[in-house]
């Protein structure tokens, strides 16, 4: 048998009264789109915050080559130590000597600081200089479980020049991954470079937006031709900041700055080693764990002895934030005004903060929105009530060809079952389309987890139960006689 | 053959207040197979009281009633429904059918209830059944508002039939409907006793629709004041075909 006869007595009834089902329906209908409606503003508004605060890098890491640690250890014999005192055999006199001329040590032309390992070697390099880490282990670690992207990156300091404007600013060579890892980036014009261009070393640059307007002005610079080395760069884009939590401005390291292809920037200066590598984690909470792991994984590659110390330093970018200013202090205060020294205040506490208010404003949300469910599955118990009285004959004439008690119950049961889930699941089309709806036209973040949709047709199919258990069991009490005389 | 229904010493005695009102005081009687027993009295006389408590749907103050040879005047209520269920059909003087429901849907009722599970289709043909039967296969998908009283309670004899109940119990079926009217139910009735040897128990206070029984019982204050054969018997067949040629010759 297709369908139950229990489900079948209590569909038909629901179909006799189409007018009052309809109603009902509407009822918990609109109860449930609030709820769905109002959950999906509140967990929008919550990961909008999440988003913004892991735009300023709560689930980075950055490896840098090096280490603080300095190591009792002698340079390697070909080190050549820029300005050593040597004493040549043939003179028998000391003298100092400046070091065989290497294109990267040109004073005026490029760079300011020595990077490969033939010139200085890792022990005492500080960070960022020592050439420890290479593409290859960037590669590796790209592998690994929990990690969401990886950019190996070789940062240097310039003049950028466009005709006769010259900009001095920071140069990163990284890799196409870098916009996902900058979650906060928005492209101003154009884009970033492509993998087939980072592949192909082209010369391309993308500028930070302050660099940008140095250099250009208002002007639209995609297409022209910047020289970077002596060397054209074609502009692909201009990257800007759409967090509030990170404005651009002069000086800083990301939007006072233009990028490059990593490969390029290798192929141009000689390079075969990384200044650093960029990691974010697929999940917040999770940064510590991977950091350990990229810790043993690269002592590994490196070939690091237990008891010697890393060549590497692995650093989460939460505490580099708050050192770097990359918060807006006055927008931060807006949100949380109440809290005092609001510039002591780490991006973490920051984070967990906002993460709170918006808790407390779902939370907010939610009760609105339940109180409507409530007041849909009253309407519910009503017309059920009401239908019982109403009914008395129906239930009579019911009983009367053999109806058992029991089975009143149920059919009042499912009527009202059906009529909440039916209602609920009608709810749920409406609230997801409101949702998107307030999404696309107001522009508030709006977001829509298979759990609240589980949650809302729980709660629907729950109401229907306590809300029709009453009136059934008042139903499935009326004496086959009683209906009878009812006229 | 064992009698269809054996009530012996029944009394049932209503409460109102401080009063008690003794419906029916000792009543004992037995009704064969295949008789169509026609009850009749004053209101209050208890007849009405009767047919609840060989429906079913009531129970006596004290007394047995056994239905086929079974007593089922100390049944639980999940049994008796079940008794109502197999073994008996209602015809009620208001039809007591569903409104907004097709007559097809109100026949299909006691199907959907009972102890075994039948299929849509076996249920659907044997409703349809029913309606051939009473004459109303053509309306079978009209609501009840849209039918006439007398076919609302062809309907109604249609849907008690479905189960082929051991006895057909009906009260006051004509009391709402014209004497012409009255006269297709009466034929119906005496049809299916003719034909199918089913059992009828007709409750009436009208003398002239008793005298279509085969045997007459009468009740005053809850007492049988008689019980005897109907010799005067009418018959509802006759009565139309002499009510068509009538029609005819006026015509």
């Amino acid at each position: 048998m297709a369908v139950p006869t229990s489900w079948l007595i209590a569909l038909r009834s629901l179909r006799r009264n189409k007018l009052q089902t309809g109603l009902t329906m509407l009822g918990m209908t609109i109860g449930v789109a609030t709820v769905l409606t109002m959950i999906s503003l509140g967990s929008g508004a919550q990961l909008a915050i999440q988003d913004q605060v892991k735009a300023a890098g709560m689930n980075m890491l950055i490896v840098t080559a090096g280490n603080y640690q300095a190591r009792k250890e002698k340079p390697p014999d070909d080190a050549i130590e820029m300005g050593a005192v040597r004493t040549p055999e043939s003179f028998g006199r000391p003298r100092l000597v400046l070091s065989a001329f290497h294109p990267e040590d040109d004073p005026f032309a490029v760079h300011d600081h020595p990077t490969a390992r033939s010139r200085l070697g890792d022990s005492e390099a500080g960070l960022g200089a020592a050439a420890t880490l290479t593409m290859a282990d960037s590669d590796a670690i790209r592998n690994l479980p929990g990690v969401q992207y990886v950019c190996g990156g070789v940062h240097e300091n310039i003049h950028v020049v466009n005709g006769d404007t010259r900009w001095f600013t920071r140069v990163h060579g990284d890799d196409v991954s870098l916009p996902n890892i900058r979650r906060s980036w928005t492209f101003l014009h154009g884009g970033f470079f492509s993998a087939r261009e980072e592949r192909k070393n082209d010369q391309v640059v993308v500028l930070g937006s302050v660099a940008a307007t140095k250099l250009f002005g208002t002007d639209n610079p995609v297409g022209k031709t910047i020289t970077l080395w002596k060397q054209p760069f074609k502009v692909v884009g201009v990257v800007s900041s759409s967090s509030w939590m990170i404005a651009p401005s002069e000086g800083d390291d990301q939007f006072d700055a233009v990028y490059i292809p990593v490969t390029t920037m290798q192929s141009l200066l000689n390079l075969s080693k990384l200044n650093d590598i960029t990691i974010t984690t697929k999940s917040t909470g999770d940064v510590t764990r991977v950091g350990n792991i990229v810790t043993s994984l690269l002592r590994n590659r490196h070939h690091i002895g237990p008891d010697a110390p890393d060549d590497f330093t692995v650093a989460s970018q939460a505490a580099k934030a708050l050192s770097s200013g990359g918060l807006r202090p006055d927008v931060a205060t807006a949100v949380t005004g109440n809290v005092n020294g609001l510039e002591k205040v780490t991006l973490d506490q920051l984070g967990r903060t906002l993460d709170k208010s918006s808790r407390t404003m779902s939370a907010l949300l939610a009760s609105i929105a339940t109180v409507s469910l409530i007041v849909g599955g009253i309407g519910i118990m009503n017309i059920m009530m009401l239908s019982v009285t109403e009914r008395t004959r129906e239930i009579g004439i019911r009983r009367a060809v053999g109806a058992r008690a029991h089975e009143v119950l149920m059919q009042f049961i499912l009527e009202s079952v059906i009529l909440s889930v039916a209602g609920g699941l009608l709810g749920i089309v409406i609230g997801v389309v409101a949702a998107i709806f307030i999404a696309r036209s107001v522009q508030w973040s709006t977001s829509i987890s298979p759990l609240s949709i589980i949650l809302s047709f729980g709660i629907s199919a729950a109401i229907g139960i306590f809300f029709g258990y009453y009136p059934a069991r008042e139903a499935s009490r009326v004496a086959p006689l009683a209906s009878l005389r009812y006229e | 053959m064992p009698p269809v229904i054996s009530v012996r010493d029944l009394t049932k005695t209503y409460h109102v207040g401080e009063h008690s009102v003794h419906a029916l005081r000792s009543i004992s009687l037995d009704i064969e197979p295949g008789e169509f027993v026609a009850v009749i009295g004053p209101s209050g006389s208890g007849k009405s009281t009767l047919m609840h408590i060989l429906g079913c749907l009531d129970q006596p103050t004290s007394g047995q009633y056994f239905l086929s040879g079974k007593d089922v005047s100390h049944l639980s209520d999940d049994e008796v429904s079940l008794v109502r269920n197999q073994q008996i059909g209602f015809v009620f003087q208001g039809f007591n059918l569903l409104t907004r429901t097709s007559a097809l849907e109100n026949v299909e009722l006691p199907l959907l209830y009972g102890a075994a599970s039948i299929s849509a289709a076996e249920r659907k043909s044997r409703a349809m059944a029913a309606l051939t039967a009473v004459g109303l296969e053509s309306r079978f998908d009209h609501h009840t508002n849209q039918l006439s009283g007398g076919q609302q309670q062809r309907v109604a004899i249609a849907r008690a039939l479905l189960n082929n109940p051991s006895i057909l119990l009906a009260d006051e079926p004509t009391g709402n409907l014209d004497s012409k009217t009255s006269i297709e139910v009466m034929e119906i009735f005496q049809s299916l006793q003719r034909e199918r040897g089913i059992t009828i128990v007709l409750i009436t206070h009208e003398t002239e629709v008793a005298q279509y029984g085969s045997r007459i019982i009468t009740f005053k204050d809850g007492n049988i004041v008689s019980d005897t054969a109907n010799d005067n018997r009418r018959h509802a067949a006759a009565e139309s075909a002499e009510l068509a040629a009538v029609t005819e010759g006026a015509a």
